[in-house]
């Protein structure tokens, strides 16, 4: 686990435009930008702790969210009435 | 968007749309309303409601376009429109208050959590999903719909009829939310969460 902050003396300490780049990383962890965004990820990451560690949290709660909110089972007799309804209406 | 054309489908085409483009949705049509009333029957209903409306109006769908997209958004406008007023969950804050108050898109990004990741990571389901079941119902919504269902900023935007800047800081301070409760889940695990 320490092992993301092993080379944290390479980078700078605190952000220049936090508000830009926290915006920027979300962003990317959701899909919303274009090919390019891998090189300036990399980047910043490399460059900047507080993006580093913005990056990597952000990344563990929407991989958390994804993994544990798991699906209710959808009650077994919900498309036969669904069906029902429709035909009804037809 | 631009102006829905109205179609003119024969039984059979809407058979076949209906059959072939809004059913393969029903899972994640029940997990959304299940998210949104916390009630089983209230769920079946609110999607039953929604298919039925679905089917009704299918005139305005065009074959092959977006069919989750145009569901979910028939689910949330029912569940606004007549769910919200009868559910047994009174809402924790008024909405209209979070419209106001949270809608501006300026967005403080500096207002870091001190969470760490190795705490979240031992988190258990249960305590994620009752986070996530915690948050006010706008900010819930634009998480399951973004994290659970992958749709992009642009089709939240279309479903939840508000500009994307607000789909986007929306999402930031729904997280910003989440992380406050994770936060206190882990303290309760004993894991300090305090700079040192």
């Amino acid at each position: 686990m320490m092992e993301n902050l092993k080379s944290s003396g390479d980078r700078k300490l605190s952000c220049g435009d936090e508000t830009k780049c926290f915006q920027l990383l979300e962003s990317i962890l959701d899909g919303e930008n274009g090919l390019d965004s891998k090189q300036v990820l990399n980047e910043k990451l490399a460059k900047c702790q507080p993006c580093f560690e913005y990056y990597h949290l952000e990344q563990a709660i929407r991989e958390l969210v994804k993994t544990k909110c798991t699906m209710q089972p959808v009650p077994e007799e919900l498309a036969a009435s669904i069906r029902q309804k429709i035909e009804e209406i037809r | 968007m631009s102006e829905v054309q109205r179609k003119k489908y024969s039984d059979r085409d809407k058979n076949s749309i209906f059959d072939n483009e809004f059913m393969p949705h029903i899972d994640s049509m029940y997990n959304f309303a299940f998210r949104l009333t916390f009630d089983e029957d209230d769920a079946k209903d609110l999607v039953q409601d929604t298919y039925l409306k679905a089917y009704r109006f299918i005139n305005s769908f065009e074959k092959g376009t977006n069919a989750k997209a145009w569901l979910f958004r028939i689910l949330k406008n029912s569940f606004i429109n007549e769910y919200r007023k009868k559910s047994k969950q009174p809402t924790k804050v008024d909405y209209q208050e979070v419209e106001t108050y949270y809608n501006s898109e300026s967005v403080d990004y500096s207002i870091t959590s001190d969470l760490r990741v190795d705490a979240v990571k031992d988190l258990i389901g249960d305590e994620i999903s009752n986070a996530l079941n915690s948050l006010a119902v706008d900010f819930r919504t634009v998480i399951i719909l973004c994290d659970l269902e992958g749709f992009t900023y642009e089709e939240m935007a279309k479903i939840l009829d508000i500009p994307i800047g607000t789909v986007r800081s929306r999402l930031h301070r729904a997280r910003n939310l989440l992380k406050e409760k994770l936060r206190s889940y882990a303290q309760n695990m004993g894991y300090d969460t305090e700079e040192d």
